[in-house]
């Protein structure tokens, strides 16, 4: 990639691997790999929302754990402001988590049963030592307004809530320490149609409002194209293709973001389009195939594609495609 | 005291760290003063009270709101209730009742064999002023409400003393296991790898030692002493709740609310304290409502064959003393025998309640 | 009535809990034509799935039940026909598909099996007969190499494999009626669109009904040729896919299409629909939308929305097309 300043970048991912050892055997010796992340850079610029797309078992969620240090990485670097991350020592990673904050798929099962959201927001503030008990209680009850809660709602339980407000209160927990990065992993997924909007919404304006940037991984594409800047997208551990929101869905470059993109139902019953339909199933991260891992199921494959691996190239400004294709 | 408390993950683990500093200064004192404040024993009940407080009792007061939810989901089931009711109301007689009974272990003399309330039954002895066996109709009587045994002790205050002994058995061997269970439970997996490899492996022998025969070797050693008796119930019992606690706190560190504390930056320590432990309290608490039947159960087995401590009237003993009359003098072993009927069904009953108000999926 | 397969009328299916009665199903009427695919549109909790259940008579009980309401097959009111009977159309002229397919297969048995053993239950086929059915049966479906394929366990095939598995399963006694249940909920984009298209064109070929549930109006307008929407146990709305899309007259209606974000062009905020899902605890003898409406009046407080028809087959529930 092209060398910039380091200030202008907030994010920087340079060749990130995240491999889990497959064992086998009683002494547990090291047979394989499952490649969930395989060589990916990417960058993002302050205030802006970088969408992730992929289907399920691409990768992009390890990708996400890992970019905030919740996996350790096998290989690559993660730049934090031009700070290295994956070499922090444990007081400096907690100083990094005051930066760069994550929000969950799951509401359910991202907030403790057995703590009050109050107390679930307050253990940001308490980790972090931000203020004694009363300037502590002032700044939750702040949040929970932010996030269109009532300060009586600090000490009710989660099962209390439904499914949008306790994702309301993640929102608020990973925005107690001001970070300056959100990871959003499916946010919107597990919530029914007519609440999504909610959440996309208040996701948008506390983004305008604190100049947040997002990296925000989902599988729906509408979603991905409503809230991003840019999108990149993975498979099986790999991005494939990085551009510009206009870029990627007015003119997708890359074979599987060009199926992607048609499979897509449209709740439009006139908008009859061609389809492109992908033969098959996606590969085991644990043996991809050899060369492009997309040519078992690629409909414009041809000779070079199952012997070399293809590299992400910039086509044109700013708009990068891994694919034999375009050489 | 609120840094420390932060530091150790709450005000809880502070109180417990001073608890456990204070018996350590009273066994100190007791070593250098060579005088006894406490027996060995002593200090193992009180160390169990003071856990069971603090990890038992107190979270249930600071999470009124929880408590209240709880108890609301648990009052639903009638069952559990009157198992709940059942128990509360042994264990007050337990507490209190001694001290408004009669000596139990004394015997009365001219009073042997009295049958319950209500029941009749013809008794026969050797009259010695007619050198003959006589015959005669005994009553049971108000003053011997629940009978009396073949040296004229009274049953009703046997009954009474032997709950004492036998919820403390279930209790005590209980917290016992459960405290064992829990620790290696939680530490295997938290710390996963070889650590969670090795322990799970000697969860493993443990459950395949032979108890039973160490336990005759052992009391035929010693005396058959309670508290030793508690303690080998409760150092043998373990397994299964090493097991469970593992597997609960291994699907509770996938879960997200877990990534998300420590993508706050918490330690090591917060989150098994703060986060880990009270989310695999509900479980405990289950296992340990269905564990102290098993254990009162296992203690009356013992003292059944002959294993446990004669010094002691609990129900198991009570019941071995009736079961060589149990052609005549029946109410001897049938009284103990329906408590223990009764507190095992009551706990199990209240167990089960409180499993299915602590799950979540239940619709109760 | 005119050449419906199967006509639901009024159905009520509750729930006794001790939390109280939850009225998953509160009067649901719609037909369902030879040869059309009827989708049951709704969020989660809006009674879609019971609604299904409720057809084969599949709803768990206790805690749930049928309290009211017809189910026609044919000339056949389900709600009364002997358990005997019920078994022999379940699976045979009516035909289910799950969820989640992974676990609505056997674990233990291969894939041809459990295809195989469906066949032989409702048809009188040698083993040999059956085993070759299902073969080709999963080779309809597109499983590539059916004859080895159908020898593996469930667990070597992925989702959408096994969804494959469980529609050719669901083909094999040639049912008029399938009724599938969020088939394509659990799986990826890709996979969905091939689903979608097996769907398509087996229930063409076969002319067969399909009634199709799911919360995703992007597959709706895919698939459906008349939508019936839900709400909160209740009827919205119901018509052609046209009348629904084009025409919507149920405020619901109206927010669920405008609250999506759009794939083809760049809006700058979504209107969501504001509240939440609404409990199916004692609902009110009034609409159940109202709390969350934007054309909400006193009188949708006070009394049952009228049931209007709008044109032919465009009826809807509420109180503001009353005269």
């Amino acid at each position: 990639m092209k060398k910039k300043t380091q200030n202008d970048k907030l994010l920087e991912v340079e060749n990130l691997r995240k491999y889990y050892p497959i064992t086998a055997g009683l002494f547990h010796s090291r047979v394989g790999d499952i490649k969930a992340v395989d060589g990916v850079s990417f960058h993002i610029e302050p205030r802006e929302t970088l969408g992730l797309v992929g289907e399920s078992g691409c990768g992009k969620s390890t990708l996400g754990r890992t970019v905030l240090r919740l996996e350790e990485p096998t290989a690559g670097r993660v730049l934090f402001r031009g700070q290295d991350i994956t070499r922090l020592d444990r007081k400096g990673l907690k100083s990094m988590r005051r930066e760069a904050q994550m929000i969950f798929q799951d509401p359910q099962s991202s907030l403790d049963p057995r703590m009050t959201v109050g107390d679930s927001i307050d253990e940001a503030l308490l980790i972090h030592d931000m203020g004694d008990a009363r300037e502590r209680l002032r700044r939750v009850e702040e949040l929970l307004d932010r996030v269109g809660l009532e300060s009586y709602h600090y000490r009710r339980y989660p099962h209390e809530f439904s499914g949008a407000q306790k994702q309301r209160v993640g929102i608020a927990r990973a925005l107690a320490v001001n970070p300056n990065l959100i990871v959003a992993d499916e946010p919107v997924s597990a919530l029914d149609v007519s609440i999504q909007a909610q959440i996309l919404n208040l996701m948008m304006d506390l983004r305008d409002e604190y100049g947040l940037s997002y990296l925000f991984i989902a599988h729906d594409l509408s979603v991905i194209r409503h809230i991003s800047h840019r999108v990149a997208v993975m498979y099986l551990g790999k991005i494939v293709e990085l551009a510009t929101k206009e870029d990627m869905f007015g003119d997708p470059l890359h074979p599987y973001t060009v199926a992607l993109l048609s499979s897509v139902p449209i709740p439009d019953p006139h908008r009859k389009k061609e389809r492109i339909l992908l033969t098959g199933d996606v590969p085991s991260p644990a043996a991809p195939p050899p060369g492009c891992n997309f040519h078992t199921r690629c409909p414009r494959a041809f000779d070079i594609c199952p012997r070399e691996e293809p590299f992400l190239k910039e086509l044109a400004p700013n708009h990068w495609v891994s694919c034999h294709l375009y050489r | 005291m609120s840094r420390l408390s932060a530091r150790l993950g709450g005000v809880r683990n502070a109180l417990f760290l001073l608890a456990v500093l204070g018996l350590g200064l009273i066994l100190l004192a007791d070593i250098l003063l060579v005088d006894h404040i406490l027996d060995p024993w002593g200090y193992f009940n009180l160390f169990f009270i003071i856990t069971a407080l603090l990890y038992g009792v107190y979270p249930l007061f600071v999470n009124r709101r929880l408590t209240r939810y709880y108890w609301e989901r648990t009052r639903r089931n009638r069952i559990a209730i009157l198992g709940l009711a059942f128990i509360a109301f042994l264990t007050l007689v337990a507490l209190v009742g001694p001290l408004f009974i009669p000596d139990p272990t004394r015997g009365n003399i001219g009073e042997e064999d009295m049958p319950p309330l209500g029941i009749s039954y013809e008794q026969s002895f050797y009259d010695a002023d007619s050198g003959r066996i006589v015959s005669q109709v005994v009553t049971g009587t108000w003053a011997r409400p629940l009978g009396t045994d073949d040296r004229g002790r009274d049953l009703l205050a046997m009954l009474i003393s032997g709950a004492r002994i036998s919820l403390r058995v279930g209790l005590q061997a209980i917290l016992v296991s459960i405290s064992i269970g829990v620790i290696i439970g939680l530490v295997s997996a938290y710390r996963g790898g070889v650590v969670d490899q090795v322990l799970m492996r000697f969860t493993d022998i443990m459950m395949t030692f032979p108890t039973f025969i160490l336990l005759v070797l052992v009391v035929s050693i010693f005396d058959a002493n309670l508290n030793l008796i508690i303690l080998f119930i409760g150092i043998f019992g373990w397994t299964g709740a090493a097991r469970m606690v593992r597997s609960e706190a291994l699907s509770l560190r996938t879960r997200d609310f877990i990534t998300a504390s420590r993508s706050l930056g918490a330690s090591d320590s917060r989150i098994i304290f703060r986060h880990l432990m009270p989310n695999v309290m509900s479980i405990i608490i289950v296992m340990m409502t269905l564990g102290i039947p098993s254990v009162i159960l296992a203690e009356a087995a013992l003292s059944f064959i002959g294993l446990g401590d004669p010094t002691v009237a609990s129900w198991g003993q009570i019941l071995k003393a009736g079961q060589e009359s149990l052609d005549t003098t029946w109410w001897v072993a049938v009284e103990p025998g329906i408590m223990l009927f009764l507190t095992v069904l009551a706990f199990n009953f209240f167990g089960d309640g409180l499993r299915d108000a602590f799950d979540p999926r239940s619709q109760v | 009535m005119d050449n419906a397969i199967l006509s639901v009328r009024d159905l009520r299916t509750h729930f006794f809990t001790k939390s109280g009665v939850v009225k998953a199903a509160d009067g649901i009427s719609f037909d369902l034509r030879e040869g059309e695919t009827l989708c049951l549109v709704g969020e989660s909790g809006c009674g879609k799935t019971v609604t299904a259940l409720s057809i084969l008579r599949l709803v768990d009980s206790p805690p749930g039940r049928t309290v009211g309401g017809e189910i026609w097959y044919h000339q056949e009111d389900l709600l009364h026909s002997s358990p005997a009977r019920l078994r022999a159309i379940r699976g045979n002229r009516i035909a289910m598909i799950f969820q989640d397919p992974q676990s609505s297969l056997n674990p233990i048995f291969t894939v041809g099996d459990q295809i195989a053993e469906q066949i032989k239950l409702h048809r009188h086929l040698g083993k040999r007969e059956a085993w070759d059915l299902a073969v080709s049966l999963m080779d309809q479906v597109g499983i590539p190499q059916a004859r080895q394929r159908a020898r593996e366990y469930p667990h070597q095939f992925s989702g959408g494999m096994n969804q494959r598995v469980l529609i050719a399963a669901a083909l094999s006694c040639d049912p008029e009626v399938i009724i599938a249940d969020e088939p394509t909920t659990a799986l990826d984009v890709t996979i969905k669109a091939q689903i979608l298209d097996i769907l398509k064109r087996l229930t063409e070929e076969r002319r067969m009904s399909l009634l199709f549930i799911t919360h995703d109006l992007g597959v709706v307008a895919e698939i459906a040729d008349r939508i019936v929407v839900m709400y909160g146990g209740r009827l919205a709305e119901s018509g052609t896919s046209a009348d629904i899309f084009d025409n919507p007259k149920h405020p619901y209606t109206w927010g669920l299409i405008k609250c999506l974000p759009d794939m083809s062009r760049d809006q700058d905020r979504l209107t969501p629909i504001p509240g939440t899902i609404p409990s199916l605890i004692d609902p009110p003898q009034s609409c159940i939308f109202h709390p969350r409406c934007p054309r909400g009046m006193p009188v949708c407080t006070r009394e049952m929305p009228p049931q209007i028809t709008i044109s032919g087959e465009h009826t809807v529930v509420c109180q503001l097309y009353k005269l």
